[in-house]
């Protein structure tokens, strides 16, 4: 009798829990019933899975969630491209319009010895905490102080850092998701057009006294490029050289005169 | 079934994929049992018996256990072997119960069992399941055996528990406690990364 | 720790006990493989804080049910593993649901760790914690929610330090979780000075 109920008895009993636990699991299943769309899943396919957070949304999930809600545009998602966006509106039933695909330029051509240093810091290797040290340790204010945060925070590895000590941009990497515009402290990473011709590779508001002073390669301000184009596509802004790439004939008058060489062709003409 | 493949999947557990140290997984027991070589091999072998029993019968069953419900099966059927495991060491081996107390029931929520019955047991057959769990089991209880020795000796001055150091030895306590296990773990971990890189 | 009247301030000493003194992850080892998961970064080390607070809140008094109304009464005790750890999955299984249909937002962001609880060493190894301890029903509910009290606080000092890691200059064998295992046991060795404090 004994050996009867040593072998019944835990048989009953963890049998009865298992099956009360499982009734109970399946009423909840019903009672807790939450429609999921099914194009949610299909739509997160074809994003870019990286939960980058270049659309603007906590991630991919999220992201897919609110296109198919309506609440995103179809080419919300920035890391892929126009191939992406169109099986996305294929999903939805809707058409996309393909814009063009934008990659990130390191505004800055101050390397470690084209640029002067105020002192040397030996903190942590990150570009926010070099300016909390007395607004980081290069002499010009708006220079790239190459101690990695862009690198380092880039989800697709498209940035690495040169032995200058400026970051460099593989183009192919890059989908122009703007992380790194985001974490840089100074702004210097931009998203361009890829295929932007010509562009001011500085980032310095400085006026021309001072950034002879401090920089061998920024753009000084100094306008000559601004007289010497024909097409009057040159502004100095701030005492920067900004182009506008759809008034420029790449005839190269400014690069000619530019004392410093920070003006740029970025294409073959 | 092939013999070859039989041999990697036993000895893909006692290096090259070695738990605790390169799959880091089954840290809790690996912290907690080392204060003796006794308890480590104890431990050790245990988890040995519960990994070699679930894999074969995950593996005997993979083709029955519905997708949706095979983590909670999975569970039961590790659970079932650590009762096992619990009775006996509780009956012969009292001493070694005692001293790993807690543990030894804890080794059905021990993600190495899950981890490789997800992975592995579910999709192989119950050779190599078999060789995969003996493989795991007794490279786990190296590791284990290894961080042991080097806490007893060092921590306590014996080796299962007879004297071996000399007299006027003081023992480096700060390994037997909590502290010195993570540590001690910590630093191994590092030198089997260092031999590892310097391997590739 | 078997007492018949529990006065307010034994409760005090438990919960100072459990969070400080005999921390569950620093000093009593249990609920490493997600510490040394999670910790990386501070949300998910406070989602993760905020999962295992009221899971193991609740499947403590829970498990204390099935073991003195179920077990004890049918003498099978000894099936005390397998019955707490089906009981926690099904509760975690539960809440998952519950949470899915509530606050989406909520289940997006903790919701994914709520399965990786079931297999926390902490949240069995406190069920079983207060069966040894001899707990009556209320003192269970105070060392449950003091233990994963103790766990959260561990976890973010931990993702605290780890997140500066991001930043320091770490020999390449030991990144990762080579060093997270001494950080660990050097937090452990500062909770030693509470040591004294509570039984």
């Amino acid at each position: 009798m004994e050996v009867l109920k040593a072998t019944i008895y835990p048989v009953l009993v963890m049998g009865g829990l298992a099956a009360i636990y499982a009734l109970g699991l399946g009423i909840a299943a019903r009672i807790f019933y939450v429609y999921v769309d099914p194009r949610i899943a299909e739509v997160e396919e074809f994003l870019g899975g990286a939960n980058c957070g270049g659309c603007g949304y906590a991630g991919c999930s999220d992201c897919a969630a609110a296109i198919v809600e309506g609440k995103a545009p179809v080419n919300a998602c920035v890391a892929v491209g126009p191939d992406k966006w169109e099986a996305v509106a294929k999903i939805l039933g809707v058409s996309v319009e393909a814009g063009e695909r934008q990659v990130a330029m390191i505004m800055c051509r101050g390397s470690k010895d084209k640029a002067k240093r105020k002192f040397q810091y030996m903190g942590i290797e990150d570009c926010r905490a070099a300016m909390l040290a007395g607004g980081g340790d290069k002499e010009c204010q708006y220079g790239c102080l190459g101690l990695g945060t862009c690198v380092k925070n880039c989800p697709f590895g498209a940035l690495s850092m040169g032995e200058d000590g400026l970051p460099k941009v593989d183009k192919d990497k890059c989908t122009g998701c703007g992380t790194c515009t985001r974490v840089c402290p100074r702004g210097i990473p931009k998203l361009v057009p890829v295929s932007l011709k010509i562009a001011v590779i500085c980032s310095s508001h400085d006026t021309p006294p001072v950034v002879k002073k401090i920089c061998e390669v920024g753009c000084q301000g100094c306008g000559l490029c601004k007289k010497a184009c024909p097409e009057k596509a040159i502004t100095i802004v701030d005492a920067l050289s900004v182009v506008d790439p759809s008034k420029c004939t790449l005839c190269g008058k400014c690069f000619e005169k530019c004392p410093t060489g920070a003006i740029q062709q970025l294409l073959p003409a | 079934m092939e013999g070859s493949r039989v041999v990697k999947e036993f000895t893909k557990g006692l290096w090259k994929e070695i738990p605790p140290f390169r799959f880091v997984l089954g840290l809790c027991p690996a912290l907690a049992c080392s204060t003796a070589v006794r308890d480590g091999i104890g431990m050790g072998l245990c988890l040995t018996f519960v990994l070699v029993c679930s894999n074969v019968l995950i593996s005997l069953l993979r083709k029955v256990i519905p997708s949706q419900v095979r983590i909670p099966c999975f569970i039961v059927v590790v659970a079932t072997f650590v009762i096992i495991v619990e009775l006996v060491t509780q009956a012969y081996f009292y001493p070694l119960y005692m001293a790993l107390g807690i543990f030894i029931p804890l080794i059905v929520v021990n993600c190495i069992p899950l981890g490789r019955a997800e992975a592995f047991a579910s999709k192989n057959t119950v050779i190599y399941s078999l060789a995969d769990g003996l493989g795991m089991g007794l490279g786990y209880t190296c590791s284990l055996t290894v961080l042991a020795i080097f806490r007893e000796i060092f921590g306590k001055g014996t080796f299962l528990y007879h004297h071996i150091m000399w007299s006027g030895f003081e023992p480096f306590a700060f390994l037997q406690k909590p502290p010195g296990a993570f540590v001690c773990l910590g630093l191994m971990l590092g030198i089997m990364n260092l031999i590892g890189s310097g391997e590739k | 720790m078997e007492q018949q009247v529990w006065t307010f301030s034994d409760y005090i000493m438990l919960v100072v006990s459990g969070v400080l003194v005999n921390n569950i992850l620093l000093i009593r080892f249990l609920g490493n493989c997600p510490f040394l998961g999670v910790s990386k970064k501070m949300d998910t080390a406070v989602g993760m804080t905020f999962g295992v607070i009221f899971v193991l809140t609740c499947t403590g008094p829970i498990t204390w049910f099935v073991e003195h109304y179920l077990l004890e009464k049918f003498d099978i005790v000894y099936l005390e593993t397998l019955a707490f750890i089906l009981t926690i999955a099904v509760f975690v299984q539960l809440v998952e649901m519950a949470i899915k249909k509530i606050s989406p937002g909520l289940y997006r962001g903790l919701g994914i760790y709520l399965p990786l609880i079931t297999t926390n060493c902490c949240i069995l190894g406190t069920c079983f914690y207060n069966i040894r301890f001899k707990f009556g029903f209320i003192p269970t509910i105070v060392f449950s929610f003091a233990s994963a009290l103790g766990f959260g606080l561990a976890l973010i000092i931990m993702a605290g330090i780890r997140e500066r890691f991001h930043y320091a200059r770490i020999p390449k064998c030991f990144q990762d979780t080579s060093i997270g295992l001494i950080t660990a046991g050097l937090i452990g060795l500062s909770f030693f000075a509470f040591a004294g404090l509570a039984k």
